[in-house]
């Protein structure tokens, strides 16, 4: 049963003209579409071809072409395959749908990319911060971000050299290789 | 959240009010915490609060080299490491498109086998620990201690192997490992009845269990919940058998389920499974002398590794339920992208808020417990 199902999945996918269809192996199948085809397509994976479970949400920032890719991961739990539907959006501004109300778990991913990347999803249900709650800067995430930078920055390098170690030093041991001399 | 910027919530008065769980240990294996609404003991609201595990996996994996990042993937996940390891390592397999040894595959089973043992003896034990029992958990975390022992002769290391590497393992197995390991499983197998007259059929436990955090098998499905989570709701998934990978489709194991979707049952499957997980080891100490071979194929240059343009999405089953990495690289040394999809994602914080609402106040600790969240899986 499992198989018919994938094969009809080739057929009716490959006739559609403004994606990009390429079966992976049995269990994998790899989707183009442009972004404001994907919410159709996935109503369509998870209504008539029994693609119940979203994965995964996965953003990866190409910063040369300006773009995100944001990559939905589906899994069907009567066919046992999964289809990934790889979208790109332009990095500013950086704003595309939720697809909160056919999937219930994008809430957590839609969220966690806003946080790390952030891009804003319309009609999330919840954009509030959660794992940096504290953090002011840029969203971490996105490739521009330099982390080295942004600790010299913000942080303040502080000379450490207690009377312990300086008493470990005269007797010919203690750090050996200074930070500066490993950068 | 830091005490200094802590301020107290002005409201009416009203019988309602806010408690903080954790963010120490408050009923889950790591630093989470999770904020819930009263009234008198019933919950009211509930909200998760991570953050707490935060070191930035995705972002330091970017910056280091492919073979780098074998030794910091274990720590996403501390009871239960090996899956890590082992997905990380079959995404570059596949984006490398090596073929690793049959040799590796079998030792890399057995050690997820052996990993899944320790994290539902570490579950469990937690699980009685918030029903006030206390001798279950100090039987299981002594009992998950000899199975770091065999890790420790095995890898070297007790909580993180590192033992996987992209190719294979690292080394083959000491001699007589296999002995050592089947006296083992007979000590667990001789301690099955224990725990179950001392836990899983103690009326106690049964009695405070059953019906506490329970969900249908439609909720299940629509929130995302996979493992023995999603077992304990009736609904027979396993990636193990249902997307196999490494050598699990020539290995014969029972999927459990249970009906009730409570804690209850999600108590019994994870007691269940220590029984499969047993019986996959006796098959892999049969199996395995008879598999010859070199436990690892040759790779290039690792600190000089490029590898190939491509991007990749590979599953295994954790102890908690589905573990993916999606891995995207764009022919450098080190990976573009790396994102973990782990399973406490969704249990820990959707699940968990949507199952306290309605419950008791000392409930929400078992609730926690039984779903196996695993905050850094959360935070990463």
């Amino acid at each position: 049963m499992s198989k018919e199902l994938n094969l009809w999945l080739d057929d009716l996918l490959k006739d559609i003209k403004i994606i990009q269809f390429k079966r992976k192996n049995s269990r994998r199948v790899r989707i183009d579409i442009a972004p404001e085809a994907l919410p159709a397509l996935l109503e369509l994976l998870q209504g008539r071809a029994s693609y119940v479970h979203l994965s995964a949400i996965s953003c990866v920032d190409w910063i040369e072409d300006d773009e995100f890719e944001l990559v939905y991961h589906v899994w069907s739990y009567e066919t046992n395959s999964l289809v990934s539907a790889h979208t790109r959006i332009s990095r500013e501004p950086g704003v595309y749908l939720s697809v909160y109300d056919l999937y219930t778990p994008a809430a957590f991913f839609e969220r966690d990319i806003h946080e790390m990347f952030g891009l804003y999803f319309e009609g999330s249900p919840d954009m509030e911060k959660f794992i940096l709650t504290e953090w002011n800067g840029p969203p971490p995430m996105r490739k521009d971000f330099d982390s080295e930078a942004f600790v010299n920055q913000t942080f303040n390098w502080e000379e450490y050299h207690p009377q312990w170690l300086k008493d470990i030093e005269a007797e010919g041991g203690g750090i050996t290789t200074r930070p500066e001399d490993v950068r | 959240m830091r005490p200094e910027n802590y301020e107290a919530i002005k409201q009416p008065p009203s019988n309602e009010f806010e408690l903080n769980f954790g963010p120490n240990h408050p009923g889950i294996e790591g630093n989470y915490a999770f904020r819930v609404k009263l009234n008198g003991d019933e919950v009211l609201s509930a909200r998760a609060d991570a953050g707490y595990l935060h070191r930035g996996f995705e972002k330091l994996m970017e910056g280091r080299l492919w073979i780098q990042n074998i030794a910091l993937v274990p720590r996403i996940c501390v009871p239960d490491p090996v899956p890590m390891e082992v997905c990380y390592s079959l995404a570059i397999e596949e984006l490398c498109g090596l073929e690793i040894p049959e040799r590796a595959m079998w030792l890399r089973v057995m050690q997820l086998e052996m990993s899944r043992l320790a994290a539902h003896l570490f579950a469990f034990g937690g699980h009685a620990a918030t029903t006030g029992m206390y001798t279950p958990m100090f039987w299981g975390v002594a009992d998950r201690d000899l199975i770091l022992d065999r890790f420790e002769e095995l890898t070297g290391g007790r909580v993180y192997s590192i033992y996987n590497i992209p190719g294979g393992v690292r080394r083959d197995m000491p001699d007589g490992f296999l002995d050592r390991l089947g006296t083992l499983l007979d000590y667990l197998d001789s301690r099955l009845p224990d725990y179950d007259s001392l836990f899983f059929r103690n009326q106690v436990f049964i009695k405070r269990a059953r019906d506490v955090g329970a969900m249908t098998q439609e909720q299940a499905l629509k929130w995302g919940v996979t493992g023995p989570n999603l077992r304990a709701t009736g609904l027979a998934f396993d990636v193990r058998r249902d997307d196999p990978y490494l050598v699990y489709d020539k290995i014969d194991f029972d999927i459990v389920t249970e009906p009730g979707g409570d804690a209850l049952s999600r108590n019994l499957v994870r007691r269940a499974e220590l029984k499969q997980s047993i019986r996959i080891l006796r098959q892999i100490i049969k199996h395995l002398p008879s598999v010859k071979g070199a436990v690892r194929c040759p790779i290039p240059n690792p600190l000089a590794w490029n590898v190939p343009a491509g991007e990749t999405y590979t599953r295994v089953e954790s102890s908690k339920g589905e573990l993916a990495y999606y891995v995207v690289s764009n022919g450098g040394d080190k990976p573009y992208r790396v994102h973990v999809r782990g399973p406490s994602s969704m249990h820990a914080v959707q699940v968990l808020e949507k199952l306290a609402v309605g419950s008791r106040l000392e409930d929400v600790a078992q609730i926690m417990f039984s779903l196996d969240a695993c905050p850094p899986e959360v935070d990463r």
